[in-house]
């Protein structure tokens, strides 16, 4: 039986209180063509209008081995089992956890049973918040970071008890939490049906489409700005900011592509990592070295930027230039020369959470012989606390892309559409708690050909 | 060898009748002496076929509100019992199909029933709790509430019933309502059969394992290896030979002498798909099967647990049950489809009247 002939399952978790209910309601009464049965494990609260709907008590059965990724859930095994044998009667299955539940067995059904991975197939996992409350929830449950951990769609639900800056907050504590996850704001779980029912979420296409930088690493500069300069003496002026110093790297011979910026910045982390040398105002700035500006004076600050002969000298800052409206001044025209380029990127900062996202981004192919091994020790190790995993693997020699996912322990690769003339390339993010990145990406580096 | 006698080209599988049902057939089984087939689908619509034409007597329909779940057919085979989704179970008359009783255990589903060996009670697992009534509808004993859903229950002997659920089997004596036996183990356990003398009790397990106990000497055996879960397990008529699904093979293992501790189990790779049903034949080594992939096949076991094809057909579509008529001489299989098909299943010798020996 190919995918497309098995019965997408889509899993409604979330807090009590965060509008599970709500949202299955809204799901059911609108007009969207399918027939869905649904797996209620939550009683009460608000009835259930319409629709086949079974309710059925959560049964968590553990295996012998003592394995939790090998947990499953005995009631899904025995409701879907039945629901299998009536498939002219529905085409999607919606299934919704108590509050406390632990996605991990639900999700680890879809995988273990061999039964019901043959003719179902885990559409998508929808974790509603309840923004007023989340966030003392996350401190006081795994349960709930665990669900905000295994979403593919995060509805931030009673978004109008809460200020915008609340929700800015909340939102960016979240995605730290799990970079891979839609979010979507609501009241009252209002949200596109379309945002919720197939998504085909373990798609990471979809997601790439969505969110183009979500694989991209951590730098610890948030800009670079190219600017094109004549021989001569410039300032780099610069006006009170959020810190009373900001670390800076600047590089002749910036080029203004992707492919340049990139290697501008490859380079630029490693100098970061180096010991920043402090520079009061009025010095000038050397090339190819970490520096520190020393802003804590009042007013405008300037620095000295020697320009021997026409160059494109690439600044890269730990703020934004706007934060402290940096400017470069040609010194004896007194003239602001504008950037010809600037390039945002995804800044380091700090992970409050335990639960976190790790991604590995590399070109190249991979020697499936190796990834394997890594991938069975890594998953063997640290299983218990990798909730999921999803990416592209390029392996050596074969034409298609290799489609990775799992959830804890259990994984699936299958080959995918064709490369093309696609650069080859391996996209892999893995949601977790306490994850060690660096490890992490030398552990994979290693399985690079 | 001048007593074997002819046979078509199906091997052992002879012309025999089909029928239709209006949903996918989950239950099945012989009534009156085998004069007589009951039919029951996932709908709950319940068909009763003359045993040897196929000629419809009687059929009703939404039997149980959501869904029919078991079935089962008193030993006389007077009286059979259905239960469902509504939380009820009927016990109706075969001749007509007329209820006689209706019991309503409540809410939850009544996945589960058994007759005992003698008749005299009947069986009823619902949700985490066990019922015992007798024939004609009175109760007699409750469980009290086992600490996972019951996923199987079978009799040990006229007063002792055997529940499984996660993590444990445990024997009942019904009729002094006291606990004879707990057997414990960390997994969860989705079949059950004992061998017919009762000292062996084997459970399938989701972990993809069989686990089996002796209750004369409290030694248990794990046996690993299986792809998929055991769903379905079939004990010969003397108990040495068990019959497993799990994958697309049968595996057997064999009871005989110190097995199957240490043995090898018999195969018997017939199906392309996994087993989707499996029963012995009343008397003799005979095991017949049923895949996903439609094919019903009767095998001739060996005492290690291996052995040959003796017949084979296809029934169209995924195979839901599978039952021998009480002389063996007919196999009958329903598919997912709701499509009957019931075989003749002729002798091989004249010494031998009835199935093999």
């Amino acid at each position: 039986m190919s995918i497309k002939d098995k019965v997408p399952v889509t899993i409604l978790t979330g807090f009590l209180g965060s509008g599970k209910t709500t949202l299955l309601n809204r799901i059911l009464s609108e007009e969207h063509g399918k027939r869905i049965a649904v797996i209620e494990n939550e009683y009460g609260e608000v009835g259930i209008d319409q629709g086949l709907v079974i309710n059925a008590d959560e049964e968590v059965f553990e295996m012998s081995n003592g394995c939790i990724c090998c947990t499953v859930r005995g009631d899904l095994i025995r409701v879907l089992g039945n629901l299998m044998k009536r498939r002219d009667k529905f085409d999607y299955v919606l299934v919704e956890t108590t509050g406390l539940a632990d996605p991990g067995p639900v999700a680890q059904t879809f995988f273990m049973d061999e039964e019901i991975s043959s003719e179902f197939t885990l559409d998508g996992i929808v974790t509603l918040v309840d923004a007023a409350h989340i966030d003392q929830q996350l401190g006081r449950s795994d349960e709930s970071s665990e669900q905000v951990a295994f979403a593919d769609v995060l509805v931030l639900n009673k978004t109008d008890l809460v200020s915008d800056d609340a929700l800015n907050t909340l939102e960016s504590r979240l995605r730290d939490m799990n970079r891979m996850t839609r979010i979507i704001r609501a009241e009252n779980a209002k949200v596109p049906i379309e945002t919720v029912l197939n998504l085909s979420a373990f798609d990471l296409d979809q997601i790439l489409k969505r969110r183009p930088t979500f694989l991209e690493p951590e730098y610890p500069f948030e800009w670079t700005g190219v600017y094109d300069l004549d021989a001569g003496k410039y300032e780099l002026m610069l006006e009170e900011g959020p810190d009373p110093e900001m670390s800076l790297v600047a590089l002749a011979n910036q080029g203004e592509s992707e492919e340049e910026l990139k290697d501008g910045a490859e380079s630029s982390v490693r100098l970061y990592a180096e010991k920043a040398n402090s520079l009061d105002p009025g010095n000038t700035i050397p090339y190819g070295e970490h520096i520190n500006l020393k802003l804590e004076d009042k007013g405008n600050k300037s620095f000295i930027l020697n320009i021997e002969k026409q160059t494109k000298i690439g600044l890269f800052t730990q703020h934004t230039a706007e934060e402290f409206n940096m400017k470069v001044i040609k010194s004896d025209e007194s003239k602001e020369i504008p950037f010809n380029t600037e390039r945002f990127w995804q800044a380091e900062h700090e992970h409050d959470d335990e639960v976190g996202s790790i991604a590995i981004e590399r070109f190249g192919d991979v020697d499936p012989e190796k990834l394997n091994t890594w991938m069975g020790r890594l998953l063997s190790e640290k299983g218990v606390d990798i909730f999921r995993t999803k990416g592209f693997i390029s392996y050596l020699g074969n034409p298609r892309r290799i489609v990775f996912q799992g959830v804890h322990m259990l994984f699936t690769a299958q080959p995918d559409k064709e490369w093309g003339n696609e650069p080859r390339r391996n996209q892999l993010v893995f949601i977790g708690r306490n994850l060690n990145e660096k490890e992490m990406q030398e552990g994979f580096d290693k399985c690079l050909i | 060898m001048p007593d074997i006698e002819p046979f078509s080209p199906r091997g052992m599988f002879h012309e025999g009748w089909t029928a239709e049902v209006n949903d996918y057939a989950i239950a099945c089984g012989w009534a009156l002496k085998g004069k007589q087939f009951i039919v029951g689908d996932v709908a709950g619509g319940i068909f009763a076929f003359e045993g040897d034409t196929g000629k419809i007597i009687w059929e009703k329909e939404n039997t149980h509100s959501g869904g029919l779940l078991a079935m089962a057919i008193h030993p006389e085979g007077e009286i059979f019992a259905t239960s469902g989704q509504d939380g009820n179970v009927q016990i109706c008359n075969c001749h007509e199909g007329k209820v006689i009783k209706t019991l309503d255990l409540g809410k939850g589903w009544v996945e589960h029933l058994k007759w005992s060996n003698d008749g005299l009670f009947l069986a009823i697992a619902s949700s985490k709790k066990v019922y015992v009534f007798n024939e004609i509808g009175e109760e007699k004993w409750i469980s009290e509430d086992h600490p996972s859903t019951v996923s199987a229950i079978t009799w040990s002997n006229k007063n002792e019933l055997a529940t499984a659920c996660y993590g444990r089997v445990t024997f009942f004596d019904i009729v002094n309502n006291k606990t004879n036996q707990k057997l414990e183990w960390q997994g969860s356990l989705v079949s059950m059969e004992l061998s017919p003398d009762g000292d062996i009790v084997a459970c399938g397990s989701q972990d993809n394992s069989v686990h089996f106990w002796r209750r004369s000497t409290g030694m248990d055996a794990e046996m690993t290896g299986y792809p998929g879960k055991p769903s379905h397990l079939s004990f010969d008529d003397s108990g040495k030979l068990l019959a497993t699904s799990g994958s697309e093979r049968i595996t057997v293992w064999s009871f005989i002498g110190n097995g199957p501790e240490g043995t090898m189990p018999g195969e018997l790779c017939h199906h392309t798909e996994p087993i989707s049903s499996l029963a012995f034949s009343n008397k003799g080594m005979l095991v017949a099967s049923g895949s996903r992939d439609g094919s019903v096949v009767a095998s001739f076991l060996k005492n290690d647990g291996n052995g040959d094809p003796v017949g084979a057909a296809f029934a169209g579509d995924l195979v839901g049950a599978i039952s021998w008529r009480p002389d063996d001489c007919a196999l009958a299989a329903v598919n997912a489809k709701g499509v009957v098909n019931v075989w003749k299943f002729k002798v091989r010798t004249n010494l031998f009247s009835k199935g093999f020996k």
